[in-house]
């Protein structure tokens, strides 16, 4: 691979010029999907799709050149990808329906990228991140109804109480592993829901009505966005919320993978008494690894709670864990912008197949399913780490 | 306080016995195959619905019906049960074999959804509950002024029949011997001859057919019957096999038997206890494998360097 990437490289306004068409390409094709209505479209888009992967498959070398061109040409591409995701919803227009599809969306990439940081670095499974997502929205609603707090005052505060929950699923993973792990996990999921469900300060089945919509600088986060003239409908606020939330999370986990953090998560997927011998404290990376999933988690709970702005036990089932852990290994484990496009995937799909209506739950279990057996490794498998080779 | 005792007891065993049947399938597909077949309460619970269904056209095809057609369409049903296990695990299930436990336990929840949403697609009026019959009625005898029906005598007669076979057929075949080598090790199990596609077929012929059974006394227990009993049927039965120790078959009995037991605990102690059961159930889980990491009489895995 290095070889070749080296003997490939793009020049300057080539590369330039790849990063911006491919980031057009993606942002064109995610509109042309959102706005599809009928049954065929959608197929044609995603035999497209399967097209597009058939071909890097075949050439590899497709891939490592647009990675060197992004690598070449780091700013353009932050620019033009800024650019796209400002600009998106002012191409939407008035489609209310395309805004929530992307807010939502976007709240899955983040706690598909919170999981990713245990399920793709470390290999650990958790079936609680719907559990974390959970608390971090019941936390921050609970404390805006009861005692007014605003918006960004709950976010921390349900970030802290998500984390301690992580601390607390982590403490049995020093422990177990593997199946057992994952039991532990999925006990826990089932404990904080049933919980959720059963208290009567929670609201129980019913969940909690009437979440205050989060104001900044005097503009409330429910009243239609004006820019230079242009409207948007309220749901652009989250938009634009979740997705400087998104940039977090993905700066957050850039950061982590350099670090020593995700070098020692590396290490204890690859080998753990190997990495127990080279003195990593095993049982503190992985307790880590919870914590940090239950904190980006929460954030995105919060989020949730405040947009719909209504919450109820059932948008916390185990279910919702297993899809956030779908959405990481269809979009290729440890690889952060495919967790990102995994997450997209299995947002719109699911809506996009309600041209099926009654059998998209089972479309939906059927494609995964074939997913996980022709494409285990995922859209965009993990990337060997490379050092001071594309520099 | 007595009869109350005497009751909780009687409820308990029943459900005990359920459970436990439920969990000797999860165990010994993990011993076998080293996979999580997650969708086996799925596969378990799709039994009722083909007895109902086989029990309708004895009906209307030969214009039978009572009690003995009834048993004739529920073995039916276990016979058909376990050939649906066997196709899953041909289609699906063997392809995910090598693979990282992860995969296969996510495609083996999306394989439950798979089955529950054809369930509520095939069956006629699916997404509603379909009454069950109690596969035998009437009081068989009064212990301290409980009546314990005959209903409860089955279900433990059936599984102590069950458990004996299962021990029979395990210890005492060739099959039996050719699985337990397979479930020690499979590349030596291979070495010495033995085909493993064969081993896995009669695995999960036998471990859904066992599932079949324990589907048809949950819904008859239950008296009733619903397209998404699987996700319960699963998660207890997968964690009465975890706790017990996978792979171990005594050990998924116990498990049975201590998952039933602290539910039954909790709707007859805790105030409200119905509808906290499940959390009372799960804190037990994770406190068990806290405590014994392997279950409570599974083989503690020993990692060689």
């Amino acid at each position: 691979m290095s070889t070749r990437a080296s003997s490939e490289m793009p020049g300057l306004g080539q590369a330039a010029a790849v990063v911006v068409g491919i980031q057009l390409l993606g942002a064109a094709f995610l509109y042309l999907i959102l706005k599809a209505e009928g049954g065929l479209e959608v197929v044609g888009l995603l035999a497209l799709l399967a097209a597009g992967f058939y071909l890097l498959e075949k050439r590899p070398q497709i891939t490592d050149f647009v990675m060197a061109s992004f690598s070449r040409t780091p700013v353009v591409a932050l620019v033009t990808a800024v650019v796209v995701v400002v600009l998106f919803p002012f191409a939407v227009g008035n489609n209310t329906y395309v805004l929530h599809l992307l807010i939502v969306a976007q709240l899955y990439a983040v706690l598909a990228l919170a999981l990713n940081f245990q399920l793709g670095s470390a290999n650990i499974p958790n079936f609680a991140t719907g559990a974390s997502y959970g608390i971090g929205a019941y936390v921050s609603a609970l404390l805006a109804i009861n005692f007014g707090l605003s918006f960004w005052l709950t976010l921390p505060a349900a970030a802290i109480a998500a984390t301690l929950f992580g601390f607390l699923i982590g403490i049995p993973s020093m422990r177990t592993r593997d199946t057992y792990l994952a039991l532990v996990t999925i006990a826990f999921g089932v404990v904080v829901q049933q919980l959720l469900n059963n208290f009567d300060w929670t609201g129980g089945p019913n969940g909690l009505v009437g979440i205050p919509a989060p104001s900044l600088f005097g503009h409330s986060f429910a009243s239609p966005l004006v820019v230079f003239g242009w409207k948007l409908p309220s749901q652009a606020n989250f938009y634009y919320l979740s997705a400087l939330l998104v940039v977090v999370a993905i700066v957050t986990a850039h950061r982590l993978h350099s670090s020593r953090i995700g070098l020692a998560w590396n290490a204890l997927r690859a080998d753990e008494i190997a990495a127990r011998a080279q003195g990593i404290n095993v049982a503190w990376f992985k307790v880590l690894a919870f914590a940090v999933d239950a904190f980006l988690a929460a954030f995105a709970g919060t989020i949730y709670a405040f947009y719909v702005s209504y919450i109820s036990p059932d948008n916390f089932t185990f279910l919702v864990s297993v899809t956030i852990m779908t959405m990481v290994i269809v979009g290729g484990m440890d690889n952060i912008f495919g967790v990102i496009v995994g997450a997209f995937l299995l947002t719109i799909l699911p809506e996009k197949l309600r041209a099926f209506s009654d059998y998209r739950l089972l479309f939906f279990g059927i494609v995964i399913i074939g997913f996980l057996m022709i494409r285990p490794q995922g859209l965009f498998p993990q990337r060997i780490r490379s050092y001071g080779e594309s520099r | 306080m007595a009869e109350l005792f005497v009751q909780q007891l009687v409820n308990w065993i029943t459900l005990g016995c359920i459970y436990a049947l439920l969990a000797i399938g999860f165990s010994l597909i993990f011993g076998v195959l080293n996979v999580i077949h997650f969708s086996h309460g799925d596969v378990a619970m799709t039994s009722p619905f083909i007895a109902l269904a086989a029990a309708q056209a004895l009906a209307i095809a030969i214009g039978v019906s009572g009690p003995v057609w009834l048993i004739v369409a529920a073995c039916f049903a276990v016979f058909a049960v376990g050939l649906i296990g066997v196709v899953l695990d041909k289609v699906v299930i063997r392809r995910f074999r090598d693979a990282p436990a992860m995969m296969a336990l996510v495609a083996t929840v999306a394989l439950g959804i798979v089955i529950r949403e054809l369930i509520r697609h095939l069956y006629p009026q699916g997404s509603n509950p379909h009454a069950f019959p109690r596969l035998a009625s009437g009081v068989a005898l009064e212990i301290a002024g409980v009546q314990v029906g005959w209903f409860t005598l089955l279900v433990v007669a059936l599984t102590l029949v069950l458990v004996v076979l299962l021990f029979a057929f395990l210890r005492l075949t060739p099959l039996g011997l050719r699985i337990r080598a397979a479930s020690e090790d499979r590349i030596v199990a291979r070495m010495m001859g033995i085909r493993d596609t064969r081993v896995f077929r009669a695995t999960f012929f036998v471990a859904s057919a066992i599932g079949a059974i324990a589907g048809l006394l949950f819904a008859s227990y239950a008296g009733v019957t619903r397209f998404d009993f699987g996700v319960m049927a699963g998660l207890l039965g997968f964690s009465a096999a975890v706790i017990g120790g996978l792979g171990s078959m005594p050990g998924a009995i116990l498990g049975g038997l201590i998952i039933a037991g602290i539910e039954v605990l909790a709707q007859t102690f805790v105030p409200d206890g119905a509808s906290y059961r499940l959390v009372f159930v799960f804190l037990l889980v994770i406190g068990v494998l806290l405590f014994r990491p392997e279950g409570l009489l599974g083989r503690p895995v020993m990692v060689k360097v």
